[in-house]
């Protein structure tokens, strides 16, 4: 289990990380869900993670808080930000950021899927199974 | 009356120069009488002066008897009767008629009687003369003849001393001594010649004295007359002057008393008559300048303020269509307002709306592909869950369009009406409630559990906290606390609402401003600065106030007060 891809879902929506965990663990990550930006910011603390897949905006600690936080923390980390509200500004200040992409709800399985498979493969590390 | 002020002020001064003048006049003719009766008292001395003049120089004409003395006399009477002639007729009509009348003709008889004394003084003379010489010639013939022992000289100058004596007395005893001599001297020789022509001479005398007497006591008698009527002339006048004086003397004390008390009253009764139209005007304007712009200036007289009033209420009439001309721009303003509010707060509701509704699309799309995916490997179980998902996300999505539509539609209703604040504050704040999540702003809350009811309508009441709310998340710019509190006051009489923000803050000076119309510290196209304008007239409307306190850097709290619903309302 320990060489499976650790991927974290931050969504305040419960449904997003119920689904999602479902879909990614048959891709064969090893997958941790939270719906509030600073449990995910403890556990990265905590945790290693390659990829954190996370909403923007969620309350107090929003998706942009989680981004800092991971790249501070972990520079190789990859992150894809979720959002209900696509703003060109919010988009740029991500990548600016350092987030690997931007995905726009309601986005489709295969679009997401796509997006961290390139991702995992960018980390030269392709999930097993 | 139609009088103009100008006239009753002529009117209310003339009127008492108008006393003061008649009092003058009156006054003026007053002392003219007195000095006209003055000048009877005079004319009556001097009249009585004249007549006691003419009964002096009487007396010595009649002691005298000579022409030097009838002369006097005559002046005397001549000067009376120029005095009597020289006063003017009106006096003589003043003075009564009837005395002058009396005076004159006395003063004729009395100068006509004294003319007739002399000549009779002058037969007097004669008299005596003639007895003296018949005396005389009896005294001679007896001395001579003695032809007679009874008609003895002796006896002859016994009678002539008797004769003496009486032309020197001449009075009753003289008289009858003289005539019982005369008797005997008869009876001794009664047809001697010189005793007849002594005889007959003597009572010639008599007869001429008889006569002189009764003249001169005539003559008195109109003497006095003459000075009883000059008295009583005088006496008259004066008693007159008196009266005159005394009569005046009440007048001038009537006249005062009137003067003293009709004075002010009249002086009060112009003044007020002047002022009362201006007061009544002063009043109305007072009313109007409190804010009752439907009232009008009373129409009443026709004077200055007639014109004043006039103008005034067309000045009024200019300004009540001013008015309302101008509330209707506001209105429409507002109305603009709330349009461009609704859109501009649409484009912020949208994004927030946008990723509101994203998300249970998200939920939906995301569970319905997972189950077109693993269809197969999913247990009855875990489809139901799915589909539980779906049906409650898809609900989600309704309730956000409704919610949506009710912002952007039809809550057409303006009626004021029974409304329940904390409802109305929970609604406001589920209108703001993704501008609050979008901009990471913290919202605490401190409302009253139970409904508290004001008069007012839902939606403006909505309005007004949108407004303060979205007011305050600008100011916060990304991050902050919102606090709202809300309950009604001790006495149950309002329901305060404190809306407060830690945001920027309001710089003193321009507190004052916020409220303007048009008044906005955003950029061009930022805000429209109708926002708190609006509000404002709002809550003027629900009869509330509404206040400000801030502190640059710290924040800023807007307490709104509202009357809480009675049911008499
Ligand atoms: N809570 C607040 N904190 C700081 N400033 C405020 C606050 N509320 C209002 N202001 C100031 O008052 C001004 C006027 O507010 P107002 O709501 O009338 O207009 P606006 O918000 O600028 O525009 P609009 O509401 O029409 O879109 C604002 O521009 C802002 O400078
Ligand atoms: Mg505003």
């Amino acid at each position: 289990m320990s060489d499976k891809p650790r991927l974290m879902i931050v969504d305040d929506e419960p449904i997003v990380g119920k689904r999602l965990k479902r879909l990614f663990e048959k891709e064969g990550f090893a997958v941790e869900t939270f719906t509030r930006g600073s449990a995910a910011i403890d556990e990265l603390k905590k945790k290693h993670f390659d990829i954190v897949i996370t909403d923007l905006m969620m309350g107090v600690v929003d998706g942009m808080k989680v981004l800092e936080f991971a790249k501070a923390n972990c520079p190789d980390i990859r992150v894809i930000i979720i959002t209900g509200f696509g703003k060109k500004e919010t988009a740029a200040e991500a990548c600016h950021k350092g987030a690997f992409a931007f995905i726009i709800k309601p986005f489709k399985i295969d679009e997401l899927r796509e997006i961290v498979r390139r991702a995992c493969s960018a980390l030269r590390k392709p999930p097993t199974g | 009356m139609n009088l103009k002020i100008w006239h009753k002020m002529i009117i209310g001064i003339s009127i008492p120069a108008l006393i003061t003048l008649i009092g003058g006049f009156f006054t003026y003719a007053y002392i003219n009488d007195v000095k006209l009766r003055h000048g009877f008292v005079e004319i009556a001395d001097d009249l009585r002066e004249r007549v006691l003049e003419v009964r002096r120089n009487e007396k010595n004409f009649l002691l005298h008897k000579t022409d030097e003395y009838y002369r006097y006399s005559k002046d005397a009477t001549d000067t009376l009767n120029k005095s009597l002639n020289n006063i003017s007729p009106e006096i003589v009509a003043q003075a009564g008629n009837d005395e002058f009348l009396l005076l004159r003709d006395s003063l004729r008889t009395y100068s006509d009687l004294i003319h007739a004394l002399l000549k009779n003084y002058r037969q007097e003379d004669l008299s005596v003369e003639k007895v003296r010489e018949e005396g005389r010639k009896l005294e001679a013939f007896v001395k001579a003849e003695n032809h007679d022992r009874e008609l003895s000289p002796n006896f002859v100058l016994d009678l002539r001393r008797l004769e003496k004596n009486y032309m020197l007395f001449r009075d009753k005893t003289s008289f009858d001594r003289l005539n019982d001599a005369l008797a005997g001297f008869n009876n001794l020789a009664p047809f001697c010649l010189y005793c007849v022509q002594y005889t007959t001479a003597i009572n010639n005398l008599i007869s001429v004295y008889n006569k002189i007497t009764g003249m001169e006591n005539d003559l008195q008698g109109i003497g006095n007359t003459l000075e009883e009527t000059t008295d009583r002339i005088a006496r008259s006048e004066r008693q007159k002057v008196n009266a005159f004086f005394s009569s005046t003397q009440r007048l001038l004390l009537i006249a005062l008393i009137l003067l003293c008390t009709f004075g002010p009253l009249l002086v009060y009764q112009t003044a007020s008559y002047i002022v009362t139209p201006i007061k009544r005007l002063a009043d109305i304007t007072r009313k109007i300048s409190q804010g009752d712009m439907t009232l009008r200036a009373p129409i009443k007289e026709h004077d200055e303020t007639y014109t004043l009033a006039v103008s005034f209420n067309r000045m009024l009439d200019h300004l009540q269509l001013t008015r309302s001309s101008l509330e209707k721009s506001l209105e429409l303003l507002h109305e603009k307002h709330v349009e461009v509010e609704k859109r501009a707060s649409l484009g912020f509701l949208v994004s927030g709306v946008a990723h509101e509704l994203n998300n249970p699309l998200n939920n939906i799309s995301l569970t319905a592909e997972t189950m077109k995916e693993d269809l197969n490997e999913l247990s009855a179980e875990e489809l139901k869950e799915h589909i539980q998902d779906i049906i409650s996300q898809s609900e989600r999505a309704k309730h956000i369009i409704e919610d949506l539509l009710d912002f952007a539609g039809a809550r057409k209703s303006t009626a004021m009406e029974k409304t329940d604040i904390i409802n109305v504050l929970a609604e406001s704040i589920n209108l703001v409630a993704n501008q609050l999540k979008v901009s990471h702003i913290h919202l605490k809350k401190d409302i009253h559990k139970t409904p508290v009811f004001i008069r007012g309508n839902q939606s403006k009441l909505e309005e007004i906290f949108v407004n303060i709310m979205v007011n305050a998340i600008h100011a916060m710019k990304g991050s902050g606390d919102l606090s709202i509190c809300a309950g009604p006051d001790g006495q149950g009489k309002f329901i305060t609402v404190e809306i407060s923000d830690t945001g920027c803050g309001i710089p003193g000076k321009d507190l004052k401003n916020i409220f303007e119309p048009f008044y906005t510290t955003k950029q061009s196209g930022g805000g429209t600065g109708l926002g708190l304008a609006v509000t404002h007239s709002l809550v003027e409307k629900h009869s509330g106030d509404i206040n400000v306190r801030s502190k640059v850097g710290e924040g800023t709290t807007f307490t709104v007060r509202f009357p809480l619903y009675e049911e008499t309302d």
